[in-house]
């Protein structure tokens, strides 16, 4: 008996020894020039686009073996980009302007989602339930709206709708609710509104919920929302990658634009969104360019609600 | 007797059954009777759907074969060093008195405390989903080793002495028989505590497996799915409570706890 244990052990002490090995491998250049990267992506609609563009070839092409990791919230994909477990990542902008003031050194490379600017049929609003007293953003004066993050692009950007409707956003009580949870939440009144963003816009419509403020269309036309980036050592080091890496995702987001309909095939690949409620969903923009503007605004009004003491360097975060 | 007598007409398992069926009628009941809005959180037939759809596709073995593999390695690796560390500490009256108020501190440190540190070393990489379970697991088999050490009968361990057993045989032939029902309690607790785990730090982390696929399709707003997935997470639960208690019952065969005909 005490052999086969210490057999046992002895086995595990083994399996142990390759697993603590791992982490080392990242840019490897790969057989026939061909370098692998990671990318880490929230598995939402809104990186459908490099989905589809590895589909495509776009980034076998360039030379590049992409291979996607999925997290769960950004919380994971920023030090898995500075740490090197991933060379690239997919981040909202005000996240990336928190994380360049705390010193974390990344940059942006390639353009990730826009808001289609359009108030009525963009992808995110703040929803109150149908028989709602709530008419219009200044009336989130002292009502409780669920944001998936607090003090990130969720707030300031409903901050930006409240400011411009002529309320005082500094009474608005903002409480941290999973994007997930938030239409259950809404539907038995646990909260007076919701910030929520497809496709939870559409489920919540489903409940007969009611949008009240189109938060990014506030904030600033056509507002970036969310871009691609790596950290400023893997850019020193392997500059021809990052550029190559940018071309792809910039080519994969004019396929997107074109080709709206394999967007909708793309998506239940990596998420589990049911076939119906794809068809239904309002997607995002994909322009292939970076919306300097908008990423200006999002700076001020991350300084202007305390999430950062003062503006970042756009020549340094951005390409 | 007549509880003797009762227990031998419907045997453990089918009552057991019984509360599970109890159970997955509730769950049809529930949400069609409108006590929780059906919409989030569908009626058992719904989920049944979903399931059926789940493991029909590739993706969700591949998931189970990631969650029982990261729960195996864990377990093992959790096992074979609180092993090892438990009999090297409680054969040694110094080393435990050294280390005993570390243990102590550790020790209740719950390992879910610890993703930050688990994503900041390892990402999402297996090994991160590891660190959780080892650390979980590891203290239930280490205190079940150094009580089952303490143990030892002295009579037992004087003998040994006077008949100069070196220390291997005296571990082998004194220490190990009489710690191994409790690194059996200890292994017993770390199996269901390293699955527990596991998913965990696949919904948190998104390390590849079942839990990821729940946070999946909760992100997706695929309510049904998410539940049919938690339901098989409870399966395998049984599953390895079931198979540890199999093990257990062989390894130990020879012990008075398990070998019942022999009245005390």
């Amino acid at each position: 008996m005490f052999r086969r244990a210490l057999a046992a052990i002895a086995g595990t002490m083994l399996l142990l020894a390759p697993a603590c090995g791992g982490g080392g491998d990242e840019d490897a250049a790969g057989d026939g020039g061909t370098t692998t990267v990671t990318v880490g992506v929230i598995p939402i609609v809104d990186v459908a686009p490099i989905y589809l563009g590895d589909q495509q070839g776009f980034f076998e092409e360039r030379g590049i073996d992409l291979q996607m990791e999925t997290a769960q919230g950004g919380a994971a994909l920023l030090p898995g980009v500075t740490s090197g477990q991933f060379q690239f990542g997919f981040s909202n902008v005000t996240s990336l302007l928190i994380a360049q003031n705390q010193g974390l050194g990344i940059q942006v490379v390639a353009n990730g989602n826009n808001s289609t600017g359009q108030e009525g049929a963009d992808f995110g609003a703040v929803v109150v339930p149908e028989d709602s007293p709530i008419q219009d953003a200044a009336d989130l004066e002292g009502a409780t709206v669920a944001v998936n993050t607090l003090e990130n692009i969720g707030t300031t950007t409903v901050n930006a709708s409240v400011r411009e409707a002529g309320g005082d956003p500094s009474q608005v009580e903002y409480t941290e609710l999973e994007l997930p949870d938030m239409p259950a939440a809404l539907s038995a009144g646990r909260v007076d509104a919701a910030w929520v963003v497809e496709p939870f816009l559409t489920i919540t419509a489903q409940e007969n919920a009611r949008p009240v403020a189109w938060n990014f269309v506030d904030t600033a036309p056509d507002l970036m929302i969310a871009a691609y980036f790596t950290s400023d050592e893997y850019a020193e080091q392997n500059p021809d990658v990052v550029e190559a890496f940018a071309a792809a995702v910039e080519e994969s987001l004019q396929y997107a634009r074109e080709n709206e309909d394999e967007i909708r095939e793309v998506v239940p690949t990596y998420t589990e969104i049911d076939e119906n409620l794809i068809q239904e969903l309002t997607l995002p923009v994909w322009p292939s360019e970076i919306n300097r503007d908008a990423v200006e605004t999002l700076n001020e009004l991350a300084v202007e609600d305390g999430l950062i003491e003062e503006p970042v360097d756009l020549d340094q975060l951005l390409p | 007797m007549t509880t003797v007598a009762r227990e031998r007409r419907t045997p453990s398992w089918a009552r057991g059954l019984f509360g599970f069926v109890v159970f997955l009628v509730m769950l049809e009941i529930v949400p069609l009777s409108g006590l929780v809005p059906s919409r989030y959180l569908p009626p058992l037939h719904e989920i049944g759907e979903a399931l059926g759809a789940a493991v029909s596709e590739a993706e969700f073995w591949i998931a189970v074969g990631d969650t029982l593999g990261g729960w195996g390695l864990g377990l093992s690796i959790a096992l074979g060093a609180g092993i090892v560390l438990g009999l090297l500490i409680g054969s040694s009256g110094l080393l435990l008195r050294f280390t005993a108020s570390t243990i102590e501190f550790l020790r209740p440190i719950p390992s879910v405390a610890l993703i930050p540190l688990a994503v900041l070393m390892f990402g999402t990489e297996i090994e991160s989903k590891l660190m959780l379970i080892v650390y979980a697991a590891f203290w239930q088999v280490l205190i079940q080793v150094l009580y089952g050490v303490r143990d030892v009968d002295p009579v037992a361990r004087d003998t040994a002495r006077s008949f100069r057993f070196g220390a291997w045989s005296r571990i082998r032939h004194v220490v190990w028989p009489t710690a191994l029902p409790y690194v059996m309690t200890g292994f017993r607790l770390a199996a269901t505590v390293a699955l527990v785990l596991a998913i965990t730090a696949e919904l948190v982390i998104g390390n590849p497996g079942l839990g990821k696929q729940i946070a999946t399709a909760r992100s997706s707003g695929a309510v049904e799915t998410m539940y049919a997935l938690v339901l098989v997470t409870g399966v395998i639960g049984v599953l390895v409570n079931v198979g540890v208690r199999l093990v257990e019952r062989r390894v130990l065969a020879w012990h008075p706890s398990v070998r019942r005909e022999v009245p005390a």
